[in-house]
């Protein structure tokens, strides 16, 4: 039936069981060894947005309790949450209640767990160990550089990385089958590229672009979006290419508090721009090494855009060399 | 004399010395020496005690110190000579603090002089009584200590003023008022007037400022001197001595370098400082090694100013970090993004905030576009008529 719309696609089609799950094959299959063996250890899954992290923590609980798994999980946003009696008090009463049934152990998502100040990750990290009968704990953050150490060797890491271009293109086609949407390849790559490796604002962004009732075509995918296209990151870098940091700076503070871009997206893109960029080999080989550092500084926690406002400064004076001459 | 606040004690020894002085007495000392910080209520308790003791008080000017023949002139004859009304005289040397080196000493050796022969009781104010130079003058004084009055004591002492100038405060407002005196009653006195001036009604947005004045000013200091200080040396004491919050000083620092630093390779060099200056930032939120500390200072301050030759371009106003400034929502906005936020948390697995920022945006666009998208999907996340047409109309997250 055509029949648009009456939830948001990324949960109608967010798979149920860890079986569904396409990517990531090798967090799959440690996660499916811990259902077979019906034990889980402390967890944190730490990747980029949209790369299937919450989706794998519902999966593996589904897998493990059965249908009636929501009475064994529970969900915690430390954006919403904040603070350290927060933590305490809710993780408290959901743990302290023994699960009925052959597991023993409640698990707790605790999502952005990255963003908890230090503090309340302490007062975690003694949650963690008082209950670690009752409850598990599956934690996860963009980075994990940013949780603190006692937590980190408590927990099995997983890291997720960004979807593969086959997959994420797949799942695009099966969507709009399935909804009996029309989609051309120009339209699934504008739909690929402004997603990035973000599969949760891939789907949303195709869904926008579904509403519009006609064929989906490039032109409709940016019209719907707006001005979050990748050609800004380009665009910045130009800017700062050209000597103008501060204008820079401020389209990069730009991308992300208003357009909610992460770090890691926009560090992607820059990589890839590079080696398109009009600089000397020696200059693209410097930069290259410059992202690489950032990319990593990142990873460990440092703010993006401090770290990444550095990489303009460097821009900025590869621009400057090129025009003496040097 | 009681309506000034605090040094009960103090005050109270005061009025007892001048009661009982008479120039007969062998044993007990001609003069008086108060000393403490400003503004403590040294030379106002002597003129309020000599009003309530109807006493004829002879008061100088600092300029009255600087000869000895000066200070004959001013006090020479009034410790001598009987008062016109029959009242008793007392004779004020305020703030002698002010006398300095060779010329005045003149003055400071003439006024021991008048303290041994005079017939009058003599008081001498000062910050400081162990100062070198009145070693000789304290063998011949008795001290008396006026302290800083705490806080509490200040704010009492403004709500008494508020009540008689029939001004309405919020307590919030004097305590930051009374907190950023630091004892000096005078100032914040001043402060109380100015800000209270001709309004019926002080609340605490109304001396707000106050709060932030004073740590803009450290701060601008500070950025003086990591932009423009002759050496590193300067620069990293600067930040020492300053009462700055290190995290809000990266974010001015960070801020400001475009505008002072032109020369691109500087500019580059300059940023690479902060980032490092972040990673140690992030190392020690991390690890809680606060140790660590003193490597986020060095490279935010005199790593800055190493990087770049202060070659000035003009003189450049210290710009404010915007990007920590809160993206400016009205209240209602805010409960209404929240609220919606909440819903879309209930069934996208994602915390409010993201959903307001990520998906949010999406979801306006679908309304706006497609009418049975909007119905369907405004059912499933239980969204009033309220919230749609909110969404719909561009309340701007």
């Amino acid at each position: 039936m055509f029949r648009l719309g009456y939830e948001m696609w990324t949960e109608k089609y967010r798979p149920r069981s860890l079986d569904d799950i396409v990517n990531q094959g090798e967090i799959v299959s440690r996660l499916k060894s811990f259902v077979k063996a019906k034990n889980v250890p402390h967890c944190i899954f730490a990747g980029p947005p949209g790369t299937g992290k919450t989706t794998a923590a519902l999966c593996l609980a589904h897998d493990l309790y059965g249908e009636g798994y929501r009475e064994y999980v529970m969900e915690l946003n430390a954006s919403d949450e904040r603070g350290i009696n927060v933590v305490r008090e809710t993780v408290k009463t959901f743990a302290r209640t023994r699960s009925i049934g052959e597991v023993s152990f409640k698990i707790l998502i605790l999502d952005e767990a990255d963003n908890m100040t230090s503090d309340a990750q302490q007062a975690l990290r003694r949650t963690m160990e008082r209950y670690t009968e009752t409850a598990r704990f599956i934690l996860i953050a963009n980075y994990s550089g940013k949780i603190i150490e006692p937590i980190q060797s408590r927990c099995a890491p997983f890291r997720f990385t960004y979807l593969d271009r086959e997959d994420v293109t797949k799942r695009i086609r099966y969507i709009c089958e399935m909804e009996g949407i029309q989609i051309l390849d120009e339209g699934v790559e504008a739909v690929l590229e402004i997603g990035g490796g973000d599969l949760r604002r891939t789907i949303n962004i195709l869904q926008t672009a579904a509403s519009v009732g006609k064929p989906i075509d490039a032109e409709t995918v940016y019209s719907v979006v707006g001005r979050a296209n990748p050609y800004d990151v380009r665009d910045m870098m130009l800017t700062a290419l050209n000597g103008d940091f501060v204008e820079a700076r401020k389209k990069l503070r730009e991308m992300i508090l208003k357009y909610g871009l992460a770090g890691s997206d926009i560090i992607g893109q820059i990589h890839s721009e590079i080696y398109r960029l009009n600089v000397p080999d020696r200059w693209k080989v410097k930069l290259a090494d410059i992202v690489g550092e950032i990319d990593y500084r990142l990873i460990q926690g440092s703010n993006e855009e401090i770290q990444l406002s550095a990489l303009l400064a460097k821009l900025v004076e590869a621009g400057y060399d090129i025009k003496r001459g040097a | 004399m009681s309506e000034i606040i605090g040094n009960e004690e103090a005050k109270r020894k005061l009025r007892e010395w001048v009661e009982t002085w008479s120039k007969k007495a062998p044993k007990k000392k001609k003069a008086l020496f108060i000393y403490g910080p400003p503004g403590t209520g040294k030379t106002v308790s002597v003129e309020a005690l000599t009003n309530d003791l109807n006493m004829e008080l002879v008061q100088s000017n600092a300029s009255d110190y600087r000869t000895a023949e000066a200070v004959e002139r001013f006090a020479g004859r009034a410790s001598q000579y009987g008062t016109l009304f029959g009242k008793k005289r007392l004779i004020l040397f305020d703030e002698i603090d002010g006398i300095s080196g060779t010329e005045d000493r003149g003055g400071l050796h003439t006024i021991t002089e008048i303290i041994k022969r005079t017939t009058s009781p003599i008081v001498l104010t000062a910050n400081n009584a162990y100062d070198q130079r009145f070693t000789t003058l304290r063998e011949h004084c008795e001290l008396l200590e006026f302290k800083k009055p705490s806080r509490t004591e200040i704010e009492k002492h403004l709500k008494k003023i508020c009540r008689l100038e029939g001004i309405e405060a919020e307590d919030s407002a004097l305590r930051l008022i009374a907190e950023r005196a630091s004892g000096d009653v005078r100032s914040a006195v001043n402060d109380l007037q100015a800000l209270a001036q001709g309004k019926k009604r002080l609340t605490y947005n109304d001396v707000s400022f106050l709060a932030s004045r004073d740590r803009k000013e450290a701060i601008f200091n500070v950025l003086r001197d990591i932009f423009y200080a002759r050496d590193s040396l300067t620069t990293k004491r600067a930040i020492e001595m300053a009462d700055v919050d290190p995290e809000m000083l990266l974010e001015w620092v960070y801020e400001n370098i475009p505008y002072h630093i032109k020369n691109p390779q500087e500019l580059s060099s300059a940023m690479d400082m902060i980032a490092l200056a972040d990673i140690y930032r992030n190392r020690i939120r991390t690890t809680q090694n606060w140790s660590l500390m003193r490597y986020f200072l060095d490279f935010m301050t005199a790593g800055v100013a190493a990087s770049w030759s202060k070659k000035a371009p003009g003189w450049v106003p210290f710009k404010f970090p915007t990007r920590i400034s809160q993206m400016s929502t009205s209240k209602v906005d805010r409960a209404m993004l929240t609220a919606i936020g909440m819903k879309i948390k209930k069934r996208c697995h994602i915390s409010s905030t993201r959903a307001i920022k990520e998906v949010l945006p999406y979801i306006r666009i679908m309304f706006q576009n497609n009418k049975e998208m909007k119905k369907g999907i405004s059912e499933w996340l239980d969204l009033d008529e309220e919230m749609v047409d909110y969404i719909i109309g561009g309340g701007t997250s």
